[in-house]
């Protein structure tokens, strides 16, 4: 800590991190544990909870696997209830079906609310209560939001729902638990190269459509919304609640 | 993962860098690393802020200039040969009730904070743009912007007028800068503790008042402020550009 410069340190913090043994997740969970923070990862593949165990254990911070899914309320409840530290979530765990509005099928539509929507809202506020009981001086809440959370995009109509969702979410939780000395923003990437995106990034066509609109020309990086992540987490960002990190490359200043 | 806030070889330009928040900006980047060029036009401030950079084993030159003088600006510009980073944060408000408000109160603050904030962002860009080398290393314009050019307050009209044109400068500017790897932002904080607002919080009513509006109960601190600008002058921010990174404790999230 400088005179006026501070740092991006998590020494001492606990973070939640969800979704967190791929793409955004794995990304966050790796730059949390090298600003020192100890990571409680929440993933469906054990194997892949088992491999973010070698790379979180390098920065020689603790780190607390917890093998269920999202939408399991009742053991995302117990879990986090049992919890005796915790400062920061991720709320990361999210998914996407594109199909054009017309073609929209009703169980595509049920899965991303349940995941967008529902799960963010649920793991948000079990994590919230949590953070308060243990009486922590300070917390920070980080959603992952994306540019559709703020304008829309081709065959993007029910992401767009789910993700204004919680752009929406983030403003009102910021209000609410203000007084708890716990912040909420999210981070809206424009669209990353990840497992899941792989397959966009393939289509020629919307390869093209991508760069195309993102005025810098190039692909965000996992690394760019980790970093943006992690700030948000530390006290670099005590004034800093909600609000949303746009990483886009200038695709929504247009 | 993480990009941690460093500006080791960069030169960042800061106006209005004698007081308040410049000052603090101009600490911060040096603290990061940066060689800093400080523009105010007081001597004496400049001198202090010299000291302080020194004090932290950064580097620091300065310059006595206005930035609303456009001739003064040109010749100081002319003496820099490279620039990477600059925060267009010379700036100022005089609040009157929009009946009220005078030829001479308007006048002044647009030249500064719209003409002179212009000028500034424009020559520093055509420095920049100049550096052979810039696709590669990337540059990044700040401009310091407020709450109040996202939303509207009492007595703030021509500042609002200001500074939501501020925010529509940076959007254009971000888009015709990208194709040089400029990236161009603007930091949005609430009320800090400047020597600027402690002047408006003698008045007592007001100051509970405008705390009312801040959900994290305090206002910001200069540092707040500082480490924003730094991580968005750093490679830290690499893909973000055309946003406003909001320091305002949720008062626009309401």
């Amino acid at each position: 800590m400088g005179i006026y410069l501070k740092n991006i340190d998590l020494k001492g913090k606990t973070a939640l991190i969800t979704g967190a043994t791929k793409g955004l997740g794995r990304g966050a969970a790796i730059a949390i544990a090298e600003a020192g923070g100890n990571i409680i990862a929440i993933g469906r593949n054990q194997s892949e909870l088992n491999t973010l165990k070698k790379e979180v254990k390098k920065f020689k911070v603790n780190y607390l696997p917890f093998n269920c899914d999202v939408n399991n309320y009742n053991r995302m409840k117990l879990f986090i209830s049992k919890l005796k530290k915790l400062d920061i979530l991720v709320n990361n765990a999210g998914t996407n079906i594109p199909e054009p509005f017309l073609k929209v099928k009703k169980s595509s539509m049920e899965t991303l609310l349940n995941v967008n929507t529902k799960s963010v809202f649920n793991v948000a506020q079990l994590c919230a209560n949590q953070i308060i009981k243990l009486k922590r001086k300070s917390g920070s809440i980080i959603n992952i939001s994306s540019i559709f959370g703020l304008v829309a995009g081709q065959k993007r109509t029910v992401y767009s729902m789910t993700k204004f969702g919680v752009e929406g979410l983030t403003k009102g939780m910021a209000l609410d638990l203000a007084k708890h000395n716990i912040r909420v923003n999210s981070v809206c990437p424009n669209i990353v190269l990840t497992p899941r995106t792989k397959k966009y990034f393939a289509d020629k066509k919307y390869n093209k459509y991508i760069k195309e609109n993102t005025p810098m020309n190039k692909v965000v990086t996992v690394s760019d919304v980790a970093t943006s992540i992690t700030f948000l987490a530390s006290e670099a960002a005590s004034m800093i609640t909600g609000a949303s990190i746009i990483i886009d490359g200038g695709w929504t200043a247009k | 993962m993480l990009k941690k806030i460093n500006l080791k070889n960069k030169i960042a330009l800061v106006t209005g860098a004698g007081k308040g928040l410049g000052k603090a900006c101009a600490v911060a980047l040096a603290e990061a690393g940066a060689k800093v060029i400080i523009l105010s036009r007081t001597k004496s401030d400049l001198i202090k802020v010299n000291k302080i950079i020194k004090k932290t084993k950064g580097s620091s030159k300065s310059f006595v200039c206005d930035v609303t003088n456009l001739d003064d600006l040109k010749k100081v510009l002319n003496k820099i040969n490279r620039l990477d980073i600059l925060v267009n944060n010379a700036g100022n408000n005089r609040p009157q009730h929009f009946t009220k408000v005078s030829q001479e109160n308007m006048e002044y603050l647009t030249n500064l904070n719209m003409k002179a904030a212009f000028n500034v962002a424009q020559l520093c860009s055509q420095k920049m743009v100049k550096a052979k080398n810039r696709r590669e290393i990337g540059g990044s314009i700040i401009h310091m912007s407020s709450q109040l050019g996202r939303v509207g307050c009492e007595g703030r009209n021509v500042y609002n007028m200001n500074k939501f044109g501020v925010e529509g400068l940076a959007r254009g500017m971000a888009f015709e800068l990208a194709p040089y790897n400029i990236r161009v932002n603007t930091v949005c904080p609430t009320f800090v503790e400047t020597p600027m607002v402690k002047k408006f919080f003698k008045n007592k009513k007001f100051k509970s008042k405008m705390l009312k509006n801040i959900p994290l109960g305090r206002v910001a601190k200069e540092s707040d402020v500082a480490t924003a600008v730094a991580f968005l002058a750093a490679d830290s921010s690499e893909m973000i550009t055309g946003t406003s990174l909001l320091v305002d404790g949720g008062w626009t999230a309401q």
